[in-house]
């Protein structure tokens, strides 16, 4: 198929009078707070479970090497270094 | 005794680990020791800039687990602290520093899933006013679209992945799929936006990102146009075109002075 | 009519106070969360025609030797000027250093050294905003051994040099009062009552330390009720003024913070009602 200056002219000005509801539909856009995203500016306070005077900090030893959450869906990748 | 320039310096430090002798020796201690004192607020300022890391980078924290994204949020943190108080605008190295944490190694996604994140994150702080619209458009002749040059939005990104970043975001969610994804189900291209009351992504094919990369380097719609061609030739324009205005993905046209 | 009982608004409850409209004598929302063009700050703009709103600023860093960081200092001077909040706040601490933020109301020696500063600072928000500002008093975890007055001196010097008011944070005067072995009674003692424009209150957290406890103002529970007594005694000193109840940690559901603002509220009417009778 050959692209022509006048076929891409058309092709453009034809979106433009696609009916709005086919475009929008087409928008489809994920949505992904809503308004109630986290104002990250509330967290000036201390949570009281981690501040604290402990000699120990509040990160739990547990992290060191093992993710644990939604990743155990993914499949593929190099799971282990070999 | 500390002058007050020497003192917040001093403190500055302890919170990022240091020991100061000269800070503990400053702070009133009792039954409760300066330096337990002290390490109130170093503990403070680390858990509360991971709980914003955390809050930025949703999608990354629900594949990793929260102690794991503690460790690696903490680490950043000591390395790159907030240069300004909004903290929404704090993390935009974190991306690379998921790259390069050797921890998470083994998930070769992550730091791309980091990198949606973080343009979502943006694209929420966006103005969703100055966006390009259709009628614009209409009022140009067909031959002069051609030539326009047309930028994205403020808060509009790309992001290209060769892993299938959007099915992992879904996943990733509360209410996420259970069916594993491979990462065999290869590449992907979104471009992240700001909607009019929220922030949001398409799902892209090649050609599209080919049309959306040729026009971020400055290229016309012809040229842009011709991009999507040569990546796919029965690439549907009109379609494509249709849609990304009705995104509001693109920023208004600069109209030129009225002044001649 | 005697001053208003607000809650802090949080963005979990944003949605659904723009629904219903719920009654509540004002809102108080956190400068730094509302700098960028998000949904939510054009859904304040949107309440702004039914409520009463508080600017409450965490960022400025007041205490900051090296100054206010001017271009932080525009963005909520530009904020406030869309919002025209009926009050604007800020701390009596520092967070910024060497041009690195770190997210905590870091504490101040009282020394006449940072009085200067803080006066200096307070001054240049208040001509950059042009209007009067109020700092509150902070949650302290240490005090410094060179200080040279007390809190509450510090904060009546800086309201009388600055023309700045006082917001009285109810919650921080009994968890300072703990840590730092003070009695909250002669703490009131030394403030001006004329400079006082705001109350807050919230709810603390109890934690081991070394075998003792320490008070940590975690926002993330009801008001104790050693807090309610003190502000019984708080407003019966210095009169009705606004009033606010904040929660951050494990946010409840919003009907919880308009009860706790309405207690509030019956605090401030009960004064107001004893003020009126005397006059």
């Amino acid at each position: 198929m050959s692209h022509t200056r006048l076929a891409i002219a058309s092709a453009l000005a034809a979106a433009l009078v696609l009916p709005v509801a086919t475009s929008h539909a087409q928008g489809n856009m994920e949505k992904c707070y809503g308004i109630a995203k986290a104002g990250k500016n509330d967290c000036q306070t201390a949570h009281s479970s981690c501040a604290g005077t402990s000699k120990k900090d509040a990160q739990p030893d547990a992290w060191i090497s093992v993710p644990k959450g939604a990743c155990e869906k993914i499949i593929g990748g190099k799971l282990t270094p070999s | 005794m500390l002058g007050l320039r020497d003192l917040q310096a001093a403190f500055a430090a302890h919170l990022v680990g240091e020991d100061r002798a000269d800070l503990a020796s400053a702070v009133v201690g009792d039954t409760i020791p300066a330096a337990s004192r002290l390490r109130v607020h170093r503990h403070h300022v680390g858990q509360s800039l991971a709980s914003a890391l955390a809050s930025t980078f949703p999608t990354v924290q629900a594949l990793v687990g929260q102690a794991f994204f503690q460790g690696m949020a903490r680490a950043f943190i000591v390395r790159e602290l907030p240069g300004q108080p909004v903290l929404a605008e704090y993390g935009e190295g974190f991306p690379d520093h998921v790259a390069a944490y050797g921890p998470a190694a083994s998930l070769p996604y992550l730091a791309d899933v980091a990198r949606l994140d973080w343009a979502l994150n943006l694209a929420f702080q966006a103005p969703s006013s100055g966006r390009l619209t259709r009628e614009d458009l209409s009022a140009i002749e067909p031959e002069r679209l051609l030539g326009l040059k047309l930028s994205l939005a403020v808060g509009s990104t790309l992001i290209e992945s060769p892993h299938p970043i959007d099915r992992i975001w879904r996943a990733a969610r509360p209410d996420g799929p259970d069916e594993p994804i491979s990462l065999e189900e290869g590449p992907a291209a979104l471009l992240v936006l700001r909607g009019e009351d929220d922030a949001g992504f398409l799902t892209l094919g090649p050609a599209e990102a080919a049309f959306i990369l040729s026009l971020g380097a400055g290229g016309s719609l012809e040229e842009a146009s011709r991009s999507a061609f040569a990546r796919e030739p029965g690439f549907d324009l009109s379609t494509t075109f249709a849609r990304l205005v009705a995104s509001k993905a693109f920023a208004a046209l600069q109209h030129k002075s009225m002044s001649c | 009519m005697n001053p208003a009982a607000g809650i802090g608004l949080r963005a979990p409850h944003l949605a659904e106070i723009v629904r219903d409209r719920p009654a509540a004598g004002f809102l108080e929302i956190h400068a730094e969360n509302h700098l960028g063009a998000s949904p939510a700050r054009q859904a304040l703009e949107g309440l702004r025609r039914d409520y009463a709103l508080s600017v409450h600023a965490v960022g400025l860093s007041l205490g900051s030797v090296e100054g206010l960081d001017e271009a932080h200092l525009d963005r909520v001077a530009t904020l406030i000027d869309r919002l025209q909040p009926a009050l604007v706040s800020d701390h009596l601490a520092w967070s910024v250093a060497g041009g690195r933020y770190f997210n905590d109301l870091l504490p101040l020696p009282y020394t006449q050294e940072a009085l200067e500063v803080v006066v200096r600072n307070v001054d240049r928000l208040q001509e950059r905003l042009g209007r009067q500002v109020l700092v509150e008093n902070p949650s302290c975890y240490l005090a410094f051994a060179h200080s040279t007055l007390s809190e509450a001196e510090f904060l009546a010097e800086l309201a009388h040099r600055s023309g700045c008011g006082l917001l009285l944070d109810v919650n921080n005067i009994v968890v300072t009062a703990h840590n730092l072995r003070l009695d909250p009674m002669d703490w009131l003692e030394k403030l001006p009552a004329s400079a006082v424009g705001e109350y807050h209150l919230a709810g603390h957290a109890v934690n081991d330390a070394d075998g003792d406890t320490i008070l940590i103002d975690d926002h993330g529970s009801r008001v104790s009720e050693g807090v309610w007594k003190l502000f019984g005694e708080v407003v019966g000193r210095f009169g009705p003024k606004p009033a606010l109840v904040e929660w951050d940690t494990d946010l409840p559901d919003v009907n919880v913070l308009l009860a706790e603002a309405d207690r509030a509220r019956a605090f401030l009417d009960a004064e107001g009602g004893a003020d009126a009778r005397a006059a």
